[in-house]
């Protein structure tokens, strides 16, 4: 039987999580930045060894404060993924707070954290932001398809579960 | 005896020689001045040439196709491409007129299929109509334009209220994706509700065009019909109605069973929602 689950895509403005959404339904990338407004939806089954998931995909509109996220978006989430831009302090300085917010607000709702833009870092960079990176789950690249569809399996995984 | 002098044998010798040539000359001389009165008077002209032109141009015309017509489209489509806005803005008086024709023309059949119905106002159906209105309180002319309405429900989305998850769907044709639709519709019907911070007040209505989507909320899920054609308050009571017992049958299954499915639910759907039940 298939089940369909909720997943929502968070995170500061041009983090990529458009991208990571159209390279994982898609499997497309553009370099032309178009920010969201609102929320976009899209959906992508996902085969698991013993179950079939359909995840309806809501990429929102990227906010600097999580906290002012509209939160009837969140509402009867499944699962979040936290994206942030590898490239950009601002975007990942508060990760550990705003995973704070999530856990004492969405309790029970599982959370993959996502560096994306991996490709555009060298080893040092990622060496003198370690301690910043110390939650992260998975670094993805959208553009090259890093990670991308093990993203949203590992999720898929943690809501199954 | 009759004696010519020398002059008279010279023309005589010249009469001989030189008439041929003296007629000739006059018959070109002649030809000459035809022509040039063809050549200066316009319509002389005219007579002559316009029929070669006319031949040639039509030629011309049978061609235009084959020869400057790929250039035109190409040329004409350049311009389109690079002149959007001024092409809408030419259009956009002409589009005007047809569509103010257009609903001026539906408004006049209304208004004789109104008249007609009030034309009819002693016959049974008409004491009937006047009846219901009086024991519903529903106005007679809104019962006069409900009877000329075409309704039609569209689909039925059964939709879990804060995921947006669709549970069930009744459709009369496949159009765009159910799942994607039912969590637009909660996007919007959460932003409305945001928007104006009554968190008590749902959002029940969107209108779009020709179509309705009446939204009917309850706690853990909401119903979405879509209906094209005459919505009105008569319609809106008795979709309500619908709804009301679809809900109340779908609650006690999910309290009877509740591992219901997806299918269990469009059954119910199919059962309150074809044509023969609103």
């Amino acid at each position: 039987m298939i089940t369909s689950k909720k997943i929502v895509l968070l995170g500061h403005f041009g983090v990529g999580k458009t991208s990571l959404v159209r390279r994982f339904v898609e499997d497309s990338f553009s370099d032309n930045y178009k920010v969201t407004i609102g929320v976009h939806i899209l959906k992508k089954e996902v085969t698991l060894p013993e179950n079939q998931v359909n995840l309806i995909i809501w990429d929102i509109e990227g906010n600097e404060d999580i906290t002012k996220t509209r939160s009837s978006y969140l509402l009867g989430s499944h699962g979040f993924i936290y994206v942030f831009d590898t490239t950009r302090k601002t975007t990942y300085e508060n990760l550990a707070s705003d995973l704070e917010h999530l856990k004492t607000t969405y309790n029970n709702v599982p959370v993959v954290v996502v560096g994306n833009k991996s490709d555009l870092v060298t080893r040092s960079h990622m060496k003198e932001n370690k301690a910043y990176f110390k939650p992260v789950d998975y670094f993805s690249s959208a553009k090259t398809g890093a990670n991308v569809d093990t993203i949203f399996e590992e999720l898929t995984k943690k809501i199954i579960l | 005896m009759f004696m010519m002098n020398e002059n008279d044998k010279l023309n005589i010798l010249k009469d001989i020689l030189l008439t041929d040539d003296r007629e000739y000359a006059e018959t070109i001389a002649n030809k000459i001045k035809a022509l040039e009165e063809v050549l200066h008077t316009r319509s002389e002209l005219a007579g002559k040439v316009d029929p070669i032109i006319d031949s040639k141009l039509e030629e011309f015309i049978e061609e235009i196709p084959k020869t400057l017509g790929p250039t035109i489209t190409e040329t004409l489509k350049i311009e389109i491409k690079n002149s959007k806005d001024q092409v809408v803005e030419a259009l956009y008086p002409i589009m005007g007129r047809m569509i103010k024709k257009y609903v001026w023309q539906e408004i006049k059949l209304l208004s004789e299929q109104v008249s007609s119905q009030v034309e009819n106002s002693f016959s049974l159906a008409a004491w009937k109509r006047r009846l219901k209105s009086w024991i519903t309180g529903v106005k007679e002319h809104d019962l006069i334009l409900s009877e000329l309405g075409d309704v039609s429900i569209e689909q039925v989305f059964v939709i879990e209220k804060n995921s947006g998850i669709l549970l069930g769907n009744y459709a009369k044709r496949e159009t765009i994706d159910k799942e994607m639709f039912s969590g637009m519709l909660t996007a919007i019907k959460s932003f409305v509700e945001d928007a104006f911070r009554q968190k008590a007040q749902n959002l029940e209505l969107i209108e779009y065009e020709l179509y309705h989507i009446h939204i009917q909320s309850f706690v853990s899920y909401y119903i979405a019909v879509v209906v094209s054609g005459q919505y009105n308050t008569p319609l809106k009571n008795k979709l309500q109605d619908t709804i009301f017992k679809f809900s109340e049958n779908f609650l006690s299954l999910m309290l009877y069973n509740p591992e219901i499915t997806q299918d269990d639910i469009v059954n119910e759907l199919n059962f309150y929602f074809n044509d023969d039940h609103i």
